[in-house]
Order: structure tokens, then sequence, then C-alpha cells
């Protein structure tokens, strides 16, 4: 797993190293002496991007965006700089590098999102614990249905028989998944339409994002079981 | 500042390229030769040899002749004893450290080796930045490649070879984003594109998108122990097979004349259906040996090698998110690429024919070059971006690996993870870092420990250390702590697992100074040789002349021939001899000796050419 963004924010704006003059927390150019500046403790990859925080992303915009600002920061284009402007160069493409990586995928950008509003997901463990009970339903069924198969396989029972047991066990799972999918996008879309909404709603929303997603990380593992069920089977 | 070039350090062969104002140059020698093999010979007094001399010390001199030494860089000698058999020098080392290249009664690390042939293609370029008439010729600087697929050991490996050649190593970049830079410069235009890197020693797939002048690489995959090597192997073993040896108990120069028949075959038989493995007889193969190979039992014996690419290729594919029918142009590199099994097997997987339009072996070389030229230009048209090859993570509790960089993460990258301590006034936190995709620290590439020193004395579990981990631009990997309550830097020792310490790349460094001042009076003893050989010829050549009997007598006296003679003798003495002053002063003698000798002969030259002309005028 990459490291969480800090979500700590400086109360003063930081100064140019090289001229002294404040410079706010998401310019990345001294607009006094244009010289690169440190990144300091930034936590948002929206703003690093220069986007709103909204889920619903042009992907060839974030693409450009991405191009735009490595063909600022990149260590290539510093190798005559001095050590701080090296060193900036350097944090500062990591950075871009890893907002990049975060934002481009529908999932890791809503985890970015539920951070830095102050509702992180922590460790997968978490999520992996408890069965959510929206789930318990499925979940029961499926692990009586795998215990089953086990059973058959340790009996020496025909490899298509349990392919085909194992197939229907897994629809209402993929079922499940694609729902979880469609309401995913729904509340990601209903979280852009309120920018000027009150808090307490998008508070709401949010906690219906972050409900969704450890609902979604249990699934995803409900999956993994059945494969390596599947490639138990050879 | 000197100059600037890019290098391709291959398993095989090397090669050294910069870039002019109307383009990149690959730098050749006299005979048009880019290709400086990869071979260091060590002879009985020291002297080292390089490139093609060395390359033919293999037949003559094995056991002081190592080559593929790329294969060894970064790695343990548990890592490598896999085929060292057939290898004519000793490759020894403790368990758990950095294989040593035994040479003679002399011990090398392969950063060293490789530092030998660097230095041979800096001076090649020096040389030729000489005869261009620049007045700054030497070259400091350089870009070079390495495999994509090199490990952090790996790549700080070849990092310390460069140091110890004298070179200040501005990047490494990975082969096949160097050769898609290169194929680069004459397209314009965006798309996907597979790289398939087929060298000597090592395989690498990458995938890029390229668009407005960033090429960016998706994913990458690949075997740092696969190339053309193994080819040769198979077919050596082919040959000492049906000569009913193992290998054992050939001497180490009958083994490389059987290897050089068998990379003769391959070559043969990337063009011809069927080719000749043809030995020259020697004492310990009285009859020679000589079989006939087809394409099709060529291709049989290596198809299981070949096929082995074919999996890294999918999982690239597969991390790129990709189908095999959505890259737009698939470019083969590295020599081993002009085997058609190779370019089939290619094609089959991505359903098009492979671009193979620039050098695979010199394409590498010139975007190194490229590379070299955006660096120290500051030009901001093209942009590579690289994917670090392998996930990187630490050892956590019960030896399970918790990974903080994935695999293909976009290039400078950073993680951070945050220790704590299990004892009350515990000061120091030990770290174990690792490289690899398996979940099993065991399983995973040890790549150094650590130790955070300084923690200020709180109970357990309280002190908030950060360990921040940073990939630059080089995928080398370096490693900064700091405890979050004090906001006090930690000091860490850094311990690499399969790599030299600085420490040690100081001492190599001030060896290799002595040596180099060895191998340069070598060169100078050599160069005083030559001089004194061709004035010996000349005037050997001069005493010989049909018209010297007529002259003799008439101008030169018989005593002034004798003292000629004399000096030849004493030169002939003087090289035979390994002082260069007394070569020097036996040349000066015999110049001084011959110079009336000189100027009759010129006289009379010039005589003969007049007479010449006066019986035409009559």
């Amino acid at each position: 797993m990459s490291a969480q963004p800090l979500t700590v924010r400086s109360a003063t704006p930081p100064e140019c190293r090289s001229c002294n003059t404040s410079v706010p927390v998401d310019e990345h150019f001294c607009p006094n002496c244009s010289r690169i500046q440190s990144l300091g403790r930034h936590g948002d990859y929206f703003a690093f991007l220069g986007l709103p925080r909204a889920l619903t992303i042009d992907a060839q915009d974030l693409d450009r965006r991405f191009r735009d600002l490595s063909r600022k920061f990149h260590p290539d284009f510093y190798y005559n700089a001095t050590p701080a402007e090296r060193l900036a160069s350097l944090e500062r493409s990591s950075y871009l590098n890893d907002a990049y990586r975060a934002l481009k995928q529908p999932v890791s950008r809503i985890e970015h999102l539920l951070t830095i509003e102050g509702l992180p997901m922590g460790k997968s463990e978490e999520g992996a614990a408890k069965v959510p009970p929206g789930l318990l339903e499925e979940v029961f069924a499926l692990n009586e249905e795998l215990d089953e198969i086990r059973d058959l396989r340790e009996a020496g029972a025909d490899a298509a028989v349990l392919a085909a047991r194992l197939a229907t066990a897994r629809k209402p799972i993929e079922a499940k998944r694609d729902e979880h999918e469609r309401a995913l996008l729904e509340a990601s879309e209903q979280w852009d339409r309120q920018a000027g909404a009150p808090a307490d709603a998008r508070r709401a929303t949010l906690e219906t994002l972050r409900q969704l997603l450890l609902e979604r990380n249990y699934i995803t593992n409900l999956l993994g079981t059945i494969e390596r069920e599947a490639a138990a089977h050879g | 500042m000197g100059k600037v070039v890019g290098i391709d350090l291959g398993t095989t062969n090397s090669l050294v390229s910069y870039v002019t104002d109307r383009g990149p140059v690959v730098i050749r020698d006299a005979n048009g030769d880019a290709l400086v093999p990869s071979i260091v010979s060590v002879d009985a007094a020291g002297t080292v040899f390089v490139g093609r001399e060395a390359q033919r010390r293999l037949l003559t001199d094995s056991s002081r002749t190592v080559y593929s030494v790329k294969r060894f860089m970064g790695r343990g000698i548990d890592d490598v004893k896999d085929g060292a058999h057939l290898l004519p020098f000793r490759v020894g080392g403790e368990p758990g450290g950095v294989v040593r290249i035994g040479v003679g009664d002399r011990e090398f690390t392969p950063p060293e080796i490789s530092a030998f042939v660097l230095r041979e293609l800096k001076r090649r370029a020096e040389d030729h930045f000489r005869e261009q008439g620049e007045f700054d010729f030497e070259v400091d600087r350089a870009v070079i490649t390495v495999p994509a697929y090199f490990n952090d050991a790996q790549r700080t490996a070849t990092r310390d070879a460069g140091r110890l050649a004298g070179l200040e190593v501005l990047r490494i970049i990975n082969e096949p984003t160097a050769a898609s830079l290169a194929y680069g410069l004459d397209r314009k235009n965006r798309g996907t594109i597979a790289v398939y890197d087929l060298g000597g020693g090592t395989f690498d797939i990458s995938i890029l998108k390229v668009e407005d002048g960033v090429f960016q690489v998706l994913s990458t995959n690949g075997d740092t122990h696969l190339g053309g090597d193994d080819i040769d192997r198979l077919l050596t073993e082919l040959v000492l097979a049906e000569l009913g040896t193992g290998g054992h108990g050939l001497p180490a120069e009958t083994v490389q004349a059987i290897r050089k028949a068998a990379i003769q075959a391959k070559i043969d038989l990337s063009s011809a259906d069927e080719a000749v493995l043809a030995v020259d007889r020697s004492p310990a193969l009285p009859d020679g040996f000589t079989r006939r190979i087809t394409r099709d039992e060529f291709e049989t014996i290596i198809r299981p090698l070949v096929e082995r690419t074919l999996a890294p290729v999918r999982q690239a594919l597969e991390d790129a998110g990709l189908e095999p029918g959505e890259v737009d142009e698939v470019v083969l590199v590295g020599g081993s690429t002009r085997v058609p099994l190779v370019r089939g097997l290619v094609e089959g997987l991505f359903g098009r024919t492979p671009h193979s339009d620039l050098n695979p072996d010199e394409v590498v070389a010139v975007g190194a070059a490229v590379q070299a030229d955006i660096l120290i230009s500051g030009r901001r048209e093209m942009l590579l971006l690289d994917v670090t090859p392998l996930s990187l993570g630490i050892e956590t509790l019960g030896g399970v690996t918790s990974k903080i960089i994935l695999r293909n993460s976009t290039i400078p990258a950073s993680g951070r993870e945050m220790f704590t301590t299990g004892v009350d006034g515990q000061t120091a936190v030990d770290v174990h870092v690792l490289q690899g995709e398996r979940e099993l620290a065991a399983d995973c590439r040890s790549l150094a420990r650590f130790r955070l020193r300084g923690i200020p004395p709180m109970p357990a579990g309280l002190p908030r250390i950060e360990v921040r981990f940073q990939i630059d631009a080089n995928g080398i990997l370096s490693v900064s702590a700091k405890e979050l309550r004090t906001d006090i830097e930690q000091a860490i020792d850094v311990k690499p697992s399969y790599g030299l310490t600085d420490a040690e790349v100081e001492r190599m460094l001030i060896d290799s100074f002595e040596h180099a001042e060895a191998d340069f009076e070598a060169r100078l003893l050599i160069d005083a040789r030559n001089e004194a050989e061709s004035i010996v010829l000349a005037t050997e050549k001069s005493l010989r002349r049909p018209d010297f009997a007529q002259l003799a007598g008439r101008e030169v006296s018989p005593s002034e021939v004798a003292a000629i003679e004399r000096a030849v003798a004493a030169l002939r003495t003087a090289i035979a001899g390994t002082d260069r002053e007394v070569i020097h002063g036996a040349t000066h003698a015999l110049n001084d000796a011959t110079r009336h000798l000189a100027e009759v002969m010129m006289n009379n030259s010039v005589r003969e050419a007049l007479a010449g002309k006066s019986v035409d005028d009559v």
C-alpha cells in the first residue's frame, strides 16, 4: 500500500527559499522568482493537480495535466539547478506520480476524497474483519457452498462438476459487486452535484461512499476466495 | 566541463554514443566497428586487455579472461552457481555477499570488471573527440543503460562501475525505454509501443504510451538471467554431450573454441536453413569436431528458452491493462532478436509485424545519448517517465513482506511507513528492506538492512518513527527517517545485501588509480615498442635497397654502415626488454646514426628524378 497522504496543512503560508516571498500552499512555483517550491505538508491530490474535489474526472484531461506538470517538475530538467531546487523537483515529481495514480482509478479516487474529508478507510483488515449487514445472507450461503465443494473435491469429485458449482456460487456475489459499482457511481455523481450543499448533506454522501467502499472491499475478498478454490482444482 | 556520452553496457558488447547538432552518432573504431566486446583479460604481468584483444585471448588464455560479467552485477554467489562450470574464470565469494571473480592471483568484483569496459569506452570516445579536433576532449559524464528489470542492487552496482571508471553517472536508464527514445526521434506520432529486448544475458519487455513527446512507461517485466548466452550454452552443451564429456576434463581453451563455434552456428542459422558446428583440431580434441545442424533442430533446442519470454510479456500487458491487439507498434531490440524463432513468436503473440528498422545492437546506445543530451541541455521536447520494475517492501512480524511502493509505479516515487519500539527505552529499530512480489520476505530480494538509531528513550510503542523511502529517477532507493514526536532526524546505517559500501568503492577507486598508472605505463611501453619497430624496419629496408650497394663506399663509409648496424642491434635488444626509457634512448641513437644516410638517399632520389627529367627533355 502506498503511504497515506498527510492531511495536516501549514497554518501559515510557506516561504520561498530563494526570495523569502510567502507562497500559497498550492502554488508549485514562486509567484515572485518562479523557482520550484519544496513540497511542504501537502495532502490534497485534487488541488495539487488544479482540480475541484469532484469524483467525475475526464481521463484525457487528467492525463494532460499529469504530462504538463511532469514537464515542469521532472528531475531531468533540474540537473543544473541548486540542491534545494533539485530536492524540490524530486519531491514534487514523486508526489505528482502518487497523485496521478490515486486519481486515475475511481476507487482510489474515492478513497483519497474520504481521506482528505476526514473519513479515512484505514488499513484493509478493518473492512475484511466483520461482515457488512447488507451482505450477511450472501456470505452465509457462499461459505456453506464452498464447504460442500471442498468436501466433494477431497472425495475426488469430477473437476467439471466442481467448476460448474463454483460458477453458480459466484453469480450472486458478482451480481452484488455490479450492484455496488452502480451504487458507488450514483453516490459519486450525487457528491459532485452537492458542491454548494449544506455540510451535513455532503457528510451523509461521504458516509454512504465509505460504507459502499467497505462492502466492495469485502466482496473483492470473497471473489478472491472463490478464485483460490478454483485454482485448487488445478 | 568535459564531454557527455551515452553508454550501452551490454552483456556481450558495449557501445558509446553522443549527440551532435545533426543528431546522435555512434562512435566507431577505424574499421567502422561500434561494438566493444564486454570482455576483460588480465595477463600474468597484470596488463589489462579489453574488447577485441580480450576476445582473442579467450581462446589462448581463457582462465585469465572474463566475459558476461553483467550477469553477476549486484548478485550473490548463490544466484549464479547455475552454469558457472562452463566459465573459464573463477567465480567465488562468500554466501550472502558480493560475487568475486578470480583472475590469476587477483580478485575483482563485477563492478571493477565492468569499470574496465567503461574505461575502454571512455578512451574510445576521447580518441574520437581528439580526432575531431576538439580542444576539450575529456569524457567525464555519462548516461548508462541497464535492463529494465534490474533491481536496486544491480543498478547500484552499475553506478559504482561508472564511478570506478572515472565517470559521473548522470542517469541510469532502462534499455527498452532508451530504445523507444531512439525510435521516437523521427516519429512524431502517438500511441502504445511494446519494446521486446532480448540481449546477450537479459530479457526485458516494456509497454509505453507516447503522447506529445512524453514517453510514459505503463509497465515493465523481464528476466535478468535469460538471453543469447543461454542459447550459446545449449549449443555448447550439445557438442560436449556428443563428445561424450560433460565439459569436465577439457581445457578451458577447448570449451571456449566450442562456444565460439556454437555462436557462429547460431548467427549462420539466422539467415541459412543449415549450418555447421565446426571446432578446429587441438591437442585436447585431436580430430576436431564437425556437425551439421538444421534450423529446425536448432529451434527445437531453443524453443523452451524463447518461450520463457512470453509469460513476462503477458504479465506486462495485463499490468498495463491492455490486450495484445491494442498495442500499436512492437519494437525489437537486442542482438538475440535476430533469431527467426524469436521474431516469429513475438509476431504471433501481438498479431503484427515487429519493427526492427534501427540496428538492434545500436539503438540502446543512441537512446542513452539522447537522454544525456536532454539532461545537459534542459530541453523539454522529450521526457521519459519510467517505472520501478519490482515492488519495494519491508519485512514485518512473521517474515511477511509489507509493500510500500508497488511495482510499475512511475519514478521518482516515494512511500512512508511508521515504526515504533517494542521494549521500554529502546533506542534503535532494525529494518529489513526487500524488493519483489512474493508474500514472504524470504522469497523476495534482500536489498539492505537498516538500523534506526538515536530514538529518544520512551515507553514501548510510543515513538513514532516515520521512515521515508525514495526511489529516484535512476530507480535507486534512498531512505530517511524521522521521529515525529521529537521531530528528530534519525541516523541510518546502510548495509547493502549484495552491493559495495561507499568505503569499498572509495578503496577500489584508489586501487584503480594505482593500477591505472600501471596500465598507462603498459600502454606507453607498447607505443614505444611500436615506434622502435617501425624505425628498425625502415632502416633495414634502406640497407637492402638495390642502389645502396653503389652508395655505400662512394658516399657512405663502411664504418658508418657498421655503426648503423650496431644501433639496429642495440635497439632490437632494447625492444625485447621492458624499460621504456632504454627503448627511447636506443631509438634516438638509431635516428642519429641514420641521419646522414637518409640525407644521402634523399639527395640520390632527387638526383635520379632530375636526371630522368633531363633525359625526357632531350
